[in-house]
């Protein structure tokens, strides 16, 4: 390592610690009575060191306000369009890659076409479905959608696509039945692609916003995304800049606690998905 | 059919068990709502009305669209000189750059389609005693083209240095890189909360520090010449990460020989930048311009939640349009209308995102 690289670090520090600032700020504020707040934000270095310290926002988020139940909403859908979204792709997926059929070149082109449809195009007719189904304001309808969308089915059959044949033709030989390669031999093999695609939906469920603000209208079954949402369009009543801020790390904490933990899936699940809608 | 001693789905049977949860909720919920929009587009649909009574709309064919897209005595002219020149100018610079050969065939096309586009559209303006029977429309497909504009040169370049200077295996390096990717998993609503605080006049970030130097603070999401200019700042802060990863890709694949050989030509650094890093990575800027130009033409939350739109529909854009006409004006049938009008401009760059994607593996 040469004195040029030392240089280049250093550099490179001051942009990165720009680009934490908006974040670490939003923390250090959550972090900060209400009171002192609406006077001032820069109390201690631009308010950037949480000085003087209080947790009490978080404590008053969970005593009363509806974040911790639309945290609970959150979880409950983006767990169910992850397992949702797993068991459609990977059976998909499995049946595109591996197996020979009628018509599975043409079911593969309209499956493309489908990667080019964006959520914005349809969330009005879908809107008017759910509407006559009665199906709005329910966790299936917040779900439901997103099962449809083929991109999930293109990374597992692509996935599928890459191994060998020859462990499944050693399964053929002795008798096994299709689904049970499917469900005993791919499936396991197929473990870091469903881990992607988990990241990717699970991600996508956390911070959809522009269908449940129009699926869910009652505040019952607003995601944290949606209820944040809510928070700050009427600052002025809400109850303090410190806890709106609480609620923002609060709402921010699984995502970025899942970035860290599964860093390199994370950032291979977001490139795959905005490189493919 | 029996194979041996136990009873077996056939292939072609398994393949259709294993499709039809994925083929069921993808006809239901996207093939159909598709064409459903664009059945709605063609009707006269409140929402409240339809809601209490299905009979309550009527069809009229293209009639919304034309209520939204075009206007009375509308002529075709040279309206927006700037534009149209620079329209010219691509199409002089496409000619070139086909006949020397410098660019590629598929970006010469590509850039004498948008400057035909450039030439031709705006051209099109209400004649005497005419007008648009959607004022708002085309301003607001303007400020999306202008967002688009921003924020795709803005993060491109910015991740495009980022991941040249990144672009080594080491520990700081990799911790950097996260830091640059961290703001990237957060959703919307936390993108615009933060902002919303930083560009706030009198409790922003920006404000406090611009204070300590003398300058008084600026009335970000209020004032028309910065609202843009906001959007664009919190959306290229929002959306650097996943660009710096493409980047990233494509300088794996650039061969350190070529470096090599160039340091002992004496081009280190920006020179070798200059003309080794960017040739090399005509591709994946290729791909990515065109991978946040189909993100970014979608943009919908930042507007919404940080300027509602405003000041003075400077900052309206195409979604939150379609999504006001629908769910606030009750307007389905025109919103429906845009919605097709939105898919065809995602479908065209999708199609080149396709090619693209084809070319590169």
């Amino acid at each position: 390592m040469n004195k040029g690289y030392y240089w280049l670090i250093i550099a490179l520090s001051i942009p990165a610690f720009l680009w934490l600032v908006p974040t670490l700020w939003m923390v250090s504020l959550s972090f900060q009575p209400n009171e002192v707040l609406a006077r001032t934000t820069s109390t201690t270095f631009f308010g950037l060191i949480p000085l003087p310290f209080t947790a009490e926002n978080y404590s008053a988020l969970f005593a009363f306000g509806q974040t911790p139940w639309w945290f609970l909403n959150s979880v409950i859908v983006a767990v169910g369009m992850t397992l949702g979204v797993l068991a459609v792709s990977t059976t998909a997926g499995y049946a595109l890659a591996r197996l020979e059929f009628p018509f599975k070149k043409m079911i593969v082109v309209i499956c493309l076409i489908g990667l080019m449809v964006p959520e914005q195009a349809v969330f009005i007719p879908l809107y008017t479905m759910f509407a006559d189904f009665g199906w709005h304001n329910s966790y299936h309808a917040l779900i439901l959608p997103r099962m449809a969308v083929p991109i999930g089915v293109f990374l597992m059959m692509q996935f599928f696509q890459a191994i060998p044949k020859d462990i499944e033709e050693a399964a053929r030989l002795d008798g096994v039945g299709w689904l049970k390669i499917f469900w005993y031999v791919m499936l396991p093999l197929a473990r870091p692609a469903m881990m992607t695609l988990a990241i990717l939906t699970f991600l996508y469920a956390w911070n959809d916003y522009l269908w449940p603000l129009v699926s869910a209208q009652q505040r019952d079954y607003f995601t944290i995304t949606l209820g944040l949402a809510s928070i700050q369009s009427n600052f002025a009543q809400s109850e303090g800049l410190g806890r709106v801020m609480a609620s923002g790390v609060i709402a921010s904490l699984p995502v970025v606690i899942l970035f860290l933990i599964f860093q390199r899936y994370v950032v291979q699940a977001m490139t795959v998905g905005g490189s493919k809608g | 059919m029996r194979e041996g001693r136990k009873a077996y789905l056939s292939q072609t049977q398994a393949a259709w068990v294993l499709l039809t949860p994925f083929l069921a909720t993808y006809a239901l919920f996207l093939i159909y709502p598709f064409f459903r929009g664009i059945w709605i587009s063609l009707h006269d649909w409140n929402l409240l009305a339809v809601a209490f009574n299905p009979d309550a709309k009527e069809f009229v064919g293209l009639r919304n669209y034309e209520r939204v897209m075009w206007g009375r005595n509308i002529t075709w002219g040279f309206a927006s000189p700037v534009l149209q020149a620079l329209g010219l100018l691509g199409l002089v610079a496409a000619a070139y750059l086909l006949r020397t050969n410098r660019l590629g065939r598929l970006n010469v096309i590509a850039l004498a389609v948008v400057s035909a586009a450039l030439v031709f559209l705006p051209g099109f303006h209400p004649g005497e005693g005419g007008r648009w029977y959607d004022r708002r429309f085309w301003p607001t497909v303007g400020n999306t083209i202008l967002f688009v504009a921003w924020a795709v040169p803005g993060v491109t370049i910015s991740a495009m240095v980022l991941a040249a200077a990144l672009n080594r295996e080491t520990k700081a390096m990799g911790a950097l890189r996260t830091l640059f990717f961290l703001s990237q998993v957060l959703s919307v609503t936390v993108v615009t909360l933060i902002w919303q605080i930083m560009f706030s006049p009198r409790q922003g970030l920006i404000a406090n520090v611009m204070e300590v130097f003398g300058a008084s603070p600026i009335n970000w999401l209020t004032d028309e010449k910065f609202a843009m200019a906001a959007i664009v700042i919190a959306t290229v802060w929002w959306s650097l990460g996943i660009a710096m990863i493409l980047f990233l890709a494509g300088l794996q694949d650039i061969s350190k020989d070529i470096y090599e050989a160039a340091a002992l030509d004496n081009a280190k650094g920006i020179k070798a930048f200059w003309y080794i890093t960017l040739p090399n990575l005509r591709r994946t800027i290729t791909l990515v311009v065109v991978l946040q130009i189909i993100l970014h033409f979608q943009v919908f939350g930042q507007s919404h939640l940080m300027t509602q739109g405003g000041p003075n529909d400077t900052t309206q854009v195409l979604v939150r349009y379609i999504y006001q006409t629908g769910f606030r004006d009750s307007e389905l049938g025109r919103a429906s209308a845009m919605a097709v009008f939105l898919f065809l401009i995602m479908g065209l760059f999708s199609v080149v995102q396709f090619i693209v994607g084809r070319e590169k593996s």
